[in-house]
C-alpha cells in the first residue's frame, strides 16, 4: 500500500486525535462503527456562539481513515452550525489522494460527521 | 563474527528470509571467480568435474546438517519446489490404488497448493485442524489413514507462529504402516537439530535462505532404503538421479553448503541464545498489555513470535512501524479485501484480530539491543495508536 505525502502526515502526526480538550461551550458527537468495513470514528466538538469552536476525533480505521479524520476534524473547526457541510468522503479522498477501494471507509468518516453536526443542529434549533 | 549486519530498521523478518551471512557471500563470490570452477558440473571433462566436486562437497554439508547420506538429497530451487516434488512426485508415482494424501490446513501455501492439485486430479485430501495450540495431534494423523494413502505431509514447525508439530511422533505411525511420510522443515532447519532418521521422514524439504544462505537454492531429502518412488516435476538432462532437470548451479551450492555447515557449529549456541532472545522481547512487550502470543509458547522454533495487539488496526501498526522494524502482518496485503492468515484464524482469531497479528522473527544476527529497542518502538507505536481510538474499541477489536 503506498500513501500520500499528506496521509503520511496527518498518520504521523495525528493532530486533534483524542480527549477534547476542556473549555466553554456545549459539546456534542457523532459516531459511525463499520468493523466490516475496516472503520470507526468518533467525533466530538465544543459548540459556542452557534460555531463550533474545537474539534477532536477518536478513530480506529487503517491509515486513509485516521488521516481523513483528522482533516475532517480540521474542517469543521470554526464553522458555523447549519452551514453546508465542509467536507465529504469524496472530497477527503481527493485531498489526501486515497486509492478507491478506501472510499467505503471514508464514507464512515463522513457519517460521523455529519451525525455530530446534526447533533450540533439540533442543539442550536432548541 | 561477521555478518551482513548493519540493518536500519531493526530486522526481525528471518522467518521470511535470513540475511546471507557475508561468510557465505564471500565463498560464493570466490567461487564465481575461480576459473577452475567454471565447468558444468554435468560434464566429464575437467572443469565439469572440478565443478562436480564442489558440488559434491555441497551435498555433504547439506546432508550432515539433517543426520542424512549425500546421495539422499536431490537439490532445487527452494522449499517451494522440495515440497511439491515431494507431494506431487509422491502422490502421482503412487499407483491408481493409493489417491488419498492426509495433511493440514495450516500448513504453507506450497504445500496446500500441490494438494489442492491433487485435488483437481482426483486425489482426496483429507485436511487435518491443529488443536487450540496450532499443533496437528499425532492421533489425529493415525485416525485419517486410509487403506489407500499415498502420502502423509506435515510441516515440522509452523512458519506463522512456530509452533511444532510432534513429526517424530507421526514419522512413527508412517513408518509403522509403510507410509511416506514428507516433512516441511524449511522453518527448523538450522534452528534445531533436525535428524531425518530420528524423524522417520521419507521425504523432508528445507532451503538455503532461511539459515543464511542465498535465496533460490533448496534441497528435498529423500530415504534411501526404502527409496520412494517420485515422479519429476521437470524433465531435462536427468540430473539429480532423473528427478530434477537442469544444470546444477555451483555457486549457489557451495553458499548453500557452507551456510549448513556454519548453522550445524552455531546450533549448540544459537539456539538457546534466540530462544533467549525471544523470551525477552515477549517480556519486553508486556510494556504495550494487553498483548496475546499467537500460538504455544512451547515447543515451538526458537525465533518465531507471534503477536497481537488487542485494538490495534494492522495496516496502521505497520505504517507506524515502517522504516522502525521490519517485520511482517497477519495480512496476506492490505487492501479492503485483504486476506487474513488462515493458519491465525485457525487458532480462534477473528479476521481483525489475525490482520493485525505481527509475526516478529529473530536470527543470528539479532542482538539483546535490537531487541530491546524493538520492543520500545512497538510499545510507543501501540501506545500512540491507542491514544486515538473510540472508548471499548481495545475490547471490540479482538
Amino acid at each position: 500500500m503506498s500513501y500520500s505525502q499528506r496521509v503520511r502526515e496527518l498518520f504521523e502526526q495525528l493532530p486533534r486525535a483524542g480527549a477534547l480538550a476542556t473549555g466553554r461551550g456545549q459539546r456534542v458527537h457523532g459516531e459511525a462503527k463499520a468493523l466490516d468495513r475496516g472503520a470507526w470514528i468518533r467525533f466530538e466538538a465544543r459548540i459556542d456562539g452557534g460555531r463550533v469552536v474545537e474539534c477532536a476525533f477518536r478513530a480506529w480505521g487503517c491509515p486513509h481513515v485516521l488521516a481523513a479524520a483528522a482533516q475532517a476534524a480540521a474542517s469543521v473547526s470554526g464553522m458555523l452550525v447549519g452551514e453546508e457541510l465542509p467536507t465529504d468522503a469524496h472530497r477527503l479522498a481527493a485531498e489526501l489522494d486515497s486509492p478507491p477501494e478506501k472510499l467505503g471507509r471514508l464514507l464512515v468518516v463522513e457519517d460521523a460527521l455529519r451525525a455530530m453536526l446534526a447533533q450540533a443542529h439540533a442543539l442550536q434549533s432548541r | 563474527m561477521t555478518f551482513a549486519k548493519d540493518f536500519e530498521p531493526v530486522y526481525l523478518d528471518h522467518a521470511a528470509t535470513a540475511p546471507l551471512d557475508l561468510r557465505v557471500a564471500e565463498l560464493m563470490c570466490a567461487c564465481l571467480n575461480d576459473p577452475a570452477l567454471q565447468g558444468n558440473p554435468a560434464s566429464v571433462h575437467a572443469p565439469g568435474r572440478a565443478a562436480a566436486a564442489r558440488v559434491a562437497l555441497a551435498r555433504d554439508q547439506v546432508a550432515r546438517l539433517v543426520g542424512a547420506q549425500p546421495e539422499a538429497i536431490v537439490f532445487t530451487s527452494g522449499a517451494t519446489e522440495s515440497v511439491n516434488l515431494a507431494i506431487l512426485g509422491s502422490a502421482r508415482a503412487a499407483g491408481a490404488k493409493f489417491r488419498h494424501i492426509v495433511t493440514a490446513r495450516t500448513e504453507h501455501r506450497s504445500a496446500l497448493g500441490a494438494c489442492r492439485q491433487l485435488e483437481r486430479e482426483g486425489f482426496t485430501v483429507t485436511w487435518l485442524t491443529g488443536d487450540a495450540d496450532g499443533r496437528v495431534d499425532p492421533a489425529q494423523v493415525a485416525q485419517a489413514l486410509r487403506p489407500d494413502t499415498a502420502l502423509v505431509s506435515l510441516m515440522h514447525a509452523n512458519n506463522e507462529t512456530g509452533v511444532l508439530n510432534d513429526v517424530a511422533e507421526v514419522g512413527r505411525i508412517c513408518r509403522e504402516r509403510g507410509l511416506s511420510f514428507h516433512v516441511d522443515a524449511a522453518q527448523s532447519v538450522g534452528k534445531l537439530p533436525v535428524d531425518v532418521e530420528q524423524i522417520g521422514a521419507t521425504l523432508l524439504s528445507f532451503c538455503a535462505h532461511k539459515l543464511g544462505g542465498p535465496k533460490g537454492v533448496g534441497a528435498l531429502y529423500i530415504r534411501r532404503r526404502p527409496r520412494p518412488v517420485l515422479q519429476p516435476l521437470v524433465f531435462g538432462g536427468g540430473h539429480e538421479g532423473g528427478l530434477r532437470a537442469g544444470s546444477l548451479p555451483t555457486h549457489q551450492l557451495a553458499g548453500f553448503g557452507a551456510a549448513c555447515e556454519l548453522a550445524r557449529g552455531l546450533l549448540p549456541t544459537e539456539q538457546p541464545r534466540i530462544r533467549a532472545l525471544r523470551e525477552r522481547l515477549w517480556a519486553g512487550l508486556q510494556a504495550a498489555a494487553p498483548v496475546w502470543r499467537n500460538g504455544a509458547a512451547e515447543p515451538s522454533v526458537p525465533g518465531i513470535l507471534n503477536v497481537f495487539f488487542p485494538g490495534i488496526e494492522g495496516e496502521s501498526l505497520l505504517l507506524a512501524l515502517d522504516g522502525r522494524l521490519a517485520v511482517s502482518s497477519g495480512s496476506a496485503c492490505n487492501s479492503v479485501s485483504a486476506e487474513s492468515s488462515y493458519v491465525l484464524r485457525g487458532l480462534g482469531l477473528s479476521d481483525l484480530a489475525a490482520q493485525a497479528s505481527l509475526r516478529l522473527s529473530l536470527g543470528r544476527q539479532t542482538t539483546a539491543e535490537e531487541i530491546d529497542r524493538a520492543a520500545a518502538i512497538l510499545e510507543r507505536c501501540v501506545r500512540r495508536l491507542r491514544k486515538a481510538l473510540p472508548a471499548g474499541a481495545i475490547e471490540a477489536i479482538a
